[in-house]
Parts: C-alpha cells; sequence; structure tokens
C-alpha cells in the first residue's frame, strides 16, 4: 500500500502526518509506504491512499487514490480508525 | 534532533497574542532573533495560512507554523511559545490554539529528525496540556527531553 501524505508545502503537517500514519501502520502490522508531498505534486502522483487536513484534502478532490482528512494529526486513534476503516 | 534545533532560549511561556497573526509574529520572531531567518520568512509563514487555511493547527491547541526554505531560511531552527491566552485559529476541530511552533528548513530534510521528535511528543497523552501549563522555558524544555529520552530508550530496548 503506497500513501501519500501531504500538505501545502509538503514539509511540516505532512511530515508529521506521516510520522502518525508509520506509527500507526507498524502497531498494526500492516505493511505500507508513506511518501510525503505538497498539494500541487501530489495531484500528479500516484497513490492508494491520500492522507492530509481536510483545507488540503479538498483540494484533492477528484484523485484517483482514496482522500482521507486527518482533523489531529496527534490524535493516534483517528488516524488509526481511518487507515483501519480504509482496509475493512 | 529536536532539541538541538528547539533549545532552551528559543522556549517562552506565558506570551500574550491578540491573535493568530500575532502569534505567527511572536513565534516567527524568536527564529529571526535567532538569525536563522530572514524578517520575510515571518510574512511568508502568514501568508501560507491566508492561502491555505488554518490546517497548520495539526493537533488540539497546537500550531505549527514554517514556510519554505527559499523563504529566507538562514539556518535550521525551531521555536516554542506558550500562549498566555489561548487563540482562536479558524480551525473546526482544534481550536483554540495554546502552544505554538515556528520551524526554518534550509532543505527539505534537515529538519526529518527533530519532527519525528516533535510528534512522539506531541502524540503523548495530554502533552499539549503539561506544556501549557508550565510556567518557565526550563520546565518546557526538561518535560519535551523526558518524552524523547523515554521514547529513545523504548526504541533501543525494542
Amino acid at each position: 500500500m503506497k500513501i501519500l501524505a501531504v500538505c501545502g508545502m509538503g514539509l511540516g503537517s505532512s511530515l508529521m502526518l506521516k510520522m502518525g500514519v508509520e506509527k500507526v501502520l507498524k502497531a498494526e502490522g500492516i505493511e505500507g509506504t508513506v511518501e510525503v508531498s505538497d498539494v500541487s505534486s501530489a495531484k500528479g502522483e500516484k497513490a492508494d491512499v491520500i492522507v492530509a487536513a481536510p483545507e488540503i484534502a479538498e483540494q484533492l478532490e477528484g484523485h484517483s487514490a482514496r482522500v482521507i482528512t486527518i482533523k489531529n494529526m496527534a490524535d493516534k486513534n483517528e488516524i488509526k480508525e481511518k487507515i483501519m476503516d480504509y482496509m475493512s | 534532533m529536536l532539541l538541538d534545533l528547539l533549545s532552551k532560549k528559543r522556549i517562552f511561556t506565558k506570551v500574550k497574542a491578540e491573535d493568530w497573526y500575532d502569534v505567527g509574529r511572536k513565534v516567527g520572531e524568536i527564529l529571526l532573533k535567532d538569525n536563522l531567518v530572514e524578517d520575510r520568512y515571518i510574512d511568508a509563514m502568514i501568508k501560507s495560512i491566508e492561502d491555505n487555511g488554518p490546517y497548520i493547527v495539526v493537533g488540539e491547541g497546537i500550531a505549527v507554523f514554517h514556510a519554505r526554505p527559499e523563504d529566507g531560511v538562514k539556518e535550521t531552527g525551531m521555536s516554542l511559545i506558550t500562549l498566555d491566552s489561548p487563540v482562536e485559529f479558524g480551525h473546526d476541530n482544534n481550536d483554540p490554539v495554546k502552544i505554538a511552533f515556528a520551524f526554518g528548513s534550509i532543505n527539505n530534510d534537515q529538519h526529518v529528525e527533530a519532527m519525528s521528535q516533535l510528534m512522539t511528543v506531541l502524540m503523548e497523552d495530554g502533552s499539549v496540556d503539561k506544556i501549557y501549563a508550565k510556567d518557565t522555558s526550563s520546565e518546557v524544555f526538561d518535560y519535551i527531553n523526558q518524552i524523547v529520552n523515554k521514547n529513545r530508550q523504548e526504541k533501543e530496548g525494542e
């Protein structure tokens, strides 16, 4: 599974999201890679899943990847629930 | 590493700020004072919110300001302020902001390890309120240091 963590510039909150998602993948034993991207590059990138804050996710509507919005990046449970929901 | 970039002198507690612009200005000025960024970097951090919305409020009570390396970063570094009273950023879920970070990185990877440790700190249960409740920069620094060390030992023990 390829996951793209996206934010406005690709070096701040996307990086924090990447780390949050990696912690969840590791804890749940899910195979996957997480890369970061800024929102304009993300439009042209392929992935299975995109994780982003709601304002950023809006800009990625229509992307071929499933777009998951994360409101609170410091909340392990929110990330976990949304990833597990995608997996099921 | 986080506490190399976020030294004790770049942490200020109980800072008074009127609105989110003021929060960005005040946390950014710490970087400016240490000669890590140019003045225009602070404007760029603020413009990024005007352009993309308050998504830099990454978790409940936490704002992380930054712009791009080419917006005037001289040296990689990070600053932190805790607010005297919480400030609304217009975020649906995570308002009001109690603590705000700013960072500048000279490239896209020099800050990665520090951000990883920062995430560990922020994901620790109750950490934001604990940081917010501290009175001095030394107490904030020691608390962050404690979480970073605990996590490092856990990793080594795996």
